[in-house]
């Protein structure tokens, strides 16, 4: 019980590192880059441990304590009235399985970035903010109120922040910085007024609490706005920010110019499910609120096709996986809506396996390739960095979902609850159908691009070597998660028995149950139909292989035709439908030009320079100064002080003058 | 008929200041060393700061029952005290560099605190608007405190030709309110009739306070005005002054009959253009005491949300607004006066760049009142928002509450923006580090400490501001 | 109409032509020439309502002791005719017809207000009845305003102390 009754440990050892490492550098002493090393891996490292022995103490507790959330309040952090929100952090299995996938999956991206970041200026900077992030998630999946969790969700974005803004030498990558954290305050704005609703209805912003009050309340009707279907949109708000959704995914792409292992750990793995986390931790309240949950199924499917048409057509290795990624969540939050939170959280954790491995790789070919980025300058690796190709196929294949590798069960579990869903579940399957065969084209349109075929550089220049041991490490141990990672969810059809959903029945129990109650009408036709299914998946995933097969390596000019004859459409596409343009027209450009022309021009620019270029050589004569004060802007101001007044007067008594006027005959 | 001792412990915290001012002004012959007036200007605000225990041991009224002492008057006397010890502490060295007399500055500055802490406690409007005037006088001359730069020269006519326009719209209120309810104690104004002249009356006042604070429309001076004012003395203006105006309004509005109900409209309109004009305002400069500037127009916005819901927890999120928000601007101002160099000629935004290398300290340092101006978690700042928003949301106020989140995330485009360039931009030229001498980097410590102490554990203010008899008899 | 009524008007309507003469003179000592005519219709105007004291104080402190300094003081400087230099436009388009509305405002809701309104108690019109309030009940914002004036002397001498 040493780990369950101290959880704190398992947050604040990276917070520890964070310190140490950002310290160094702070006070000037430059620690050696094994120093460095040690304290971040070590620190993470530690953190996994610790999370591994507390799953131990936690599963070892009577199946009674385990069916409730494991709850430690630490301090009461804010007190105001009858608001309480204290440091409280809980165990239970859904914290469990987002606790080891952040841990483990953080270390292994700890070990390579050493490999990868080993040449980097700002070597301890790095580390200690990556350190700072994982604090930052560990409080978020650990935490025990919306409170807390929030302090989590904002310190992530802040961690991310800094670490996409890495190489502050290029503006672009100060660009992205900035972008992914504005884009996100909208999101994290919605999230808030979601959290101030639900204390407003329930009075408490524990999860216990909330969900236990929840469930003593009817259930909002479809198309029915109460209060609870508020609160979960706006919830979704955040997740949309969070989790990079339409219309807020924009940040995301953008934010691949931070360093690759970033790319791993926050824009794949974890930081960006947070969002999924965030509903699958509030499914009573969802389940509770049908319009939210077809809003939620709704934008996820559609963020799944809309992303994965656009990264058909991209051709910089790390945007190709960056899309791909956006369209992923998707996937979960359809999993969300559709009530299959298991299946959604079971999709998120094979999906941080093989998109971990998939950006490791990416960034290894990188490597290889001394910082090319662009597929259409590589060509016929897969000869030359061997590891690295095997362990990306095997990637590829997860994703893909080709038949017994992990993305294989977890998007097949999305796809089947999607069909058996009541109010548009035929339409949500087909879009999530048409979303895998694109994933599948796309990547082994990157495959086929980076690893076969002559060649498309400069081999006299480039001198393409295999990356070291610490990097080839964790990229095997994600390859192997990635085979039989989806393994403990093998369906009954395949032989198996669902281990993952048995898992997380406590938290899920019977929100996931009608789910099996209808099932049980018949289950013979139940196992035909997810056979049925399953065989479109796989044919679907092969059509895309074999449609990229064709085009990329049996006929490379056929790709290009069509590009020529379709212009619009692919050009569309490679602009990513010019929404960052129309943002940028609709909401950016409004703001400067406001802040231009009617604040700048119009009463700032006038203000002290304008004055003071007039006005002579400054002597202190106090004649002097009162002729520089005529000079126009002091009068221009008590205008507009009057104008104020005038407003004010004009607000306070326009409904008593009204009446007052009509009395008089 | 002499007044009872308790009477003048009750407003001591005025009588160390307005005394302390005196004697710093009749030593100004006497004394040569700039050491001895900063030790004496130190001992003096430290010794009035110490002094509020005094008033606070003593609640009750003073004098006729025209001033006194209650947890609200405690609270901004407090803080008021405290800024002005920082800001001497941190001047010290400014006026050095900048060859500025010391004597006059530091009593001046004592002079500007009595009257603060008169607006905090007072209970009858005239003897308010003689607390009003003493700060705003001081304030005028300090704005030109640096005689030889035409700009602060500007800056202080400018003020004080303004400032005199707002100070007639107030007093005229309080005519009118004389007038209609017979008498100038806040708490017992009542209208003699039925009619429009109290109202009017307390619209004029609103007018000439709205000044004060900075609420647009009555802005348009504070970016001149901060600009050309010594820095140290910004940092003053912003958060002396604005604290202890807000601390009158509250007054006003939750202890004056009149007051009730039918305001939210004005200061929902009033919160509403303050924050669109000072985050739009901000956007685009490049001066990096009036972006701070217009920072703090806006924070004026976000405080009047907080009177807009005209409840309970409203009163509260002012309170603990006015000091997450007074410790970070006094931290950030504090930096900006000592990195402008001689002249104060280093307050572009270039001036900043490559700043996290040459100096991390200061660099963190100012992040960290940046991020709290911005209501980042685990900064006093963020719960400063949060509880404005609370507010709103439990008046009902969804609509602005809404806009007070949309002008966060405008907001966070130039805050960013400074750390960017802090952190993420080349210096164009080679710049050699100024390094802080240790009375400002206690300053800085001190100013850090609070915005991540409040961030943590806001409870200990919330919990005092939330006392029922906060504005006791 | 009453002989008193007639008295104030005559003599508010003095105030008012004084107090525009003063903003629109160019030459400075117009300006404080017209500022002793508002001066001494106010006194009239006190006199009017009773209050002999503060009538007298009128004319002897600002009528008389202050308006010499300023006369003084526009002489020493050799102040010359004012130049109207680059106006604000917003402030000559927007400024009249602003204040005329704030005036009309203010006009419209005294003259909507109910006349019992206007029967505040009048204590302090006699010299005795001021003194007593002065130094009894308001005696704390009387002496800050002893500080209130030390503070203007001080900015007078920091302002207008030249480099030593």
């Amino acid at each position: 019980m040493l780990i369950l009754n101290h959880l704190w440990i398992i947050p604040l050892l990276p917070l520890l590192g964070a310190a140490i490492n950002g310290l160094s550098g702070l006070f000037g002493a430059k620690w050696p880059n094994k120093a460095v090393t040690a304290v971040a891996i070590g620190s993470t490292g530690l953190s996994f441990l610790a999370a591994l022995e507390c799953v131990r103490e936690f599963l070892n507790l009577p199946a009674a304590q385990q069916a409730l959330p494991w709850v430690k309040q630490y301090f009461t952090w804010i007190a105001a009235g009858t608001f309480r929100a204290g440091f409280d952090l809980q165990i239970d299995h859904l914290t469990i399985v987002m606790l080891l996938v952040v841990t483990g999956v953080g270390w292994l991206i700890h070990i390579y970035a050493t490999g990868y970041m080993s040449h980097e200026g700002g070597y301890y900077r790095f580390f200690s903010y990556l350190n700072l992030f994982m604090f930052f998630m560990l409080i978020l999946v650990m935490a025990a109120n919306y409170v807390l969790l929030f302090v989590g969700w904002e310190g992530v974005g802040l961690a991310s922040y800094l670490l996409i803004g890495f190489y502050f030498l290029k503006k672009s990558a100060s660009d992205a910085g900035k972008k992914a954290f504005i884009v996100n305050r909208i999101g994290d704005f919605g999230f808030m007024l979601g959290m101030f609703l639900l204390f407003r209805t329930f009075g408490s912003l524990d999860f216990v609490t909330v969900f236990d009050k929840t469930r003593e309340l009817p259930a909002d009707a479809l198309g029915q706005f109460g209060i609870l279907t508020i609160s979960c949109l706006l919830l979704f708000m955040g997740a949309t920010g969070k989790s990079a959704q339409l219309p807020l995914y924009v940040w995301l792409p953008d934010a691949m110019e931070g360093p690759t292992p970033v790319s791993a750990l926050i824009h794949a793995a974890t930081m960006v499910t947070a969002g999924v986390y965030v509903v699958a931790r509030s499914h009573i309240l969802f389940t509770h609120a049908p319009t939210a949950m077809l809003v939620v199924a709704s934008v996820g499917a559609a963020t799944a096709f809309f992303a994965a048409t656009i990264g058909l057509v991209q051709t910089d290795i790390k945007k190709i996986l960056a899309y791909s990624t956006v369209s992923q969540l998707g996937y979960m939050f359809l999993a969300c809506g559709v009530g299959a939170f298991s299946a959604g959280i079971f999709h998120l954790m094979t999906h941080a396996f093989f998109k971990a491995l998939l950006f490791l790789a990416a960034g290894s070919v990188i490597h290889a390739m001394g910082g090319e980025q662009e597929v259409t300058r590589m060509g016929g690796l897969s000869g030359k960095i061997r590891w690295t190709y095997f362990t990306m196929l095997m990637g590829t294949l997860a994703i893909a979902g080709a038949p017994g590798f992990a993305g294989f069960f977890s998007k097949d579990a999305i796809l089947f609850s999607a069909f058996q869903h009541a109010p548009g579940g035929r339409i949500l399957y087909a879009v999530g159908l048409a979303s895998a065969l694109m994933t599948a084209f796309y990547m082994f349109r990157l495959i086929f691009l980076t690893f076969h075929g002559k060649p498309r550089f400069d081999e006299h220049h480039v001198h393409v070597h295999e990356s070291p041991k610490s990097m080839l490490g964790p990229l095997v141990v994600l390859a192997l998660l990635s085979i039989i990672g989806g393994w403990m969810a093998a369906p009954s059809f395949w032989g198996g028995t669902d281990h993952f959903t048995a898992f997380l029945a406590p938290v899920f129990g019977a929100e996931a149950a009608p789910e099996a109650a209808t099932a049980a009408v018949s289950e013979a036709a139940e196992h035909s139909l997810e056979l049925t299914l399953a065989g479109v998946a796989v044919a679907t995933a092969f059509l895309g292989f074999f449609l990229a097969f064709w085009l990329y390596l049996r006929r490379p000019g056929v790709a290009d035709q069509i590009a020529k004859s379709a212009k619009g459409a692919y050009t569309t596409l490679l602009n990513k439908y010019y929404v960052d343009e129309l943002y940028a027209a609709v909401i950016i450009r409004p703001l400067v030009w406001i802040s231009d022309n009617v604040l700048w021009r119009a009463v700032d620019a006038s203000g002290i320079d304008g004055a003071v270029n007039g006005a002579a050589a400054g002597t202190t004569a106090l004649g002097d100064r009162l002729r520089r004060a005529h000079s126009g802007n002091t009068r221009s101001y008590a205008v507009w002080v009057v104008i104020g007044a005038l407003l004010i007067l004009a607000v306070i008594f326009w409904p008593m003058l009204k009446p007052a006027a009509g009395m008089v005959p | 008929m002499f007044p009872p001792r308790e009477e003048f412990l009750r407003v001591l915290p005025i009588l160390i200041f307005c005394g302390g001012g005196t004697l710093l002004m009749l030593l100004q012959p006497f004394l040569r060393s700039r050491t001895a007036f900063s030790l004496l200007a130190l001992a003096g605000s430290l010794t009035a700061v110490v002094s509020v225990g005094c008033s606070a041991a003593h609640p009750g009224a003073a004098f006729y029952g025209l001033i006194g002492s209650d947890p609200a008057s405690v609270f901004f006397e407090f803080l008021v005290g405290a800024v002005a010890f920082l800001v001497i502490l941190g001047s010290a060295s400014y006026l050095e560099r900048e060859s500025l007399a010391p004597a006059e500055f530091y009593a001046l500055i004592f002079f500007a605190a009595a009257g603060m802490c008169v607006l905090a406690s007072a209970r009858e409007m005239l003897t308010a608007f003689i607390g009003l005037e003493m700060s705003s006088i001081s304030s005028y001359i300090l704005a030109g405190y640096r005689r030889e730069s035409p700009k602060a020269a500007e800056s202080a006519l400018k003020y004080f030709l303004l400032g005199s326009f707002a100070t007639a719209f107030f007093l005229y209120g309080i005519a009118l309110l004389y007038g209609s309810t017979g008498t100038t104690v806040i708490a017992q104004m009542t209208p003699l009739a039925p009619g429009l002249l109290p109202k009017l009356g307390l619209a004029l006042l609103l007018i000439g306070l709205s000044f004060k604070v900075a609420a647009a429309p009555f802005q348009l001076w504070t970016p001149d005005v901060y600009e050309g004012a010594p820095t140290p003395v910004t940092a003053l203006f912003s958060a002396g002054p604005k604290a202890a105006t807000f601390a009158l309004l509250l007054r006003i509005f939750v202890e004056m009959p009149l007051a009730a109900g039918e305001w939210t409209r004005i200061f929902w309109i009033l919160a509403v253009i303050t924050m669109f004009a000072g985050n739009l305002g901000a956007l685009l400069q490049t001066n990096v005491k009036r972006i701070l500037a217009y920072s703090s127009i806006a924070h004026a916005g976000y405080i009047l949300v907080a009177f807009a819901a005209s409840n309970e927890i409203g009163v509260a999120a002012v309170l603990f607004y006015l000091l997450a928000y007074a410790a970070a601007k006094l931290g950030a101002f504090s930096v900006v006066a000592h990195l402008g160099g001689a002249g104060e000629k280093r307050i572009e935004l270039d001036d900043f760049a490559g700043l996290a290398q040459r100096q991390p300290i200061a660099a963190a340092a100012f992040s960290l009142f940046l991020l709290s101006l911005l209501g980042i978690p685990v900064t006093a700042g963020f719960f400063g928002k949060f509880y404005i928003f609370k507010a709103a949301l439990a008046s009902h106020l969804i609509g602005l509450a809404v806009l007070l989140g949309v002008n966060s995330v405008i907001a966070a485009y130039y805050y960013l923006r400074l750390i960017i360039v802090m952190y993420m931009r080349e210096p164009k030229e080679e710049t050699a580090a100024l390094p802080f001498p240790g009375a400002v980097t206690t300053v800085l410590a001190l100013c850090a400490l609070a915005t991540v102490y409040f961030g943590l554990f806001p409870n200990h203010i919330i919990a005092f501001a939330s006392n029922p008899r906060l504005f006791g008899h | 109409m009453t002989p008193q009524l007639i008295v104030f008007f005559v003599l508010a309507a003095l105030a008012v032509l004084g107090a525009v003469t003063l903003i629109a003179a160019r030459h400075p000592i117009h300006s404080a020439l017209a500022l002793i005519v508002v001066m001494v219709a106010l006194a009239g105007l006190y006199l009017l309502q009773g209050a002999e004291f503060v009538a007298a104080v009128q004319i002897i402190v600002y009528g008389g002791a202050i308006m010499v300094l300023f006369v003084f003081v526009i002489m020493l400087l050799n102040a010359g005719e004012e130049e109207r230099t680059s106006l604000s436009r917003i402030a000559r388009v927007a400024g009249i017809p602003l204040a005329l509305a704030l005036s009309g405002f203010l006009a419209a809701a005294v003259l909507r207000s109910s006349h019992a309104a206007a029967q505040a108690p009048v204590t302090a019109a006699s010299t005795r009845g001021l003194s007593m309030l002065l130094f009894r009940e308001f005696v704390f914002p009387f002496e800050l305003t002893s500080f209130l004036i030390l503070v203007a002397i001080l900015g007078a001498l920091v302002l207008a102390q030249r480099e030593n």
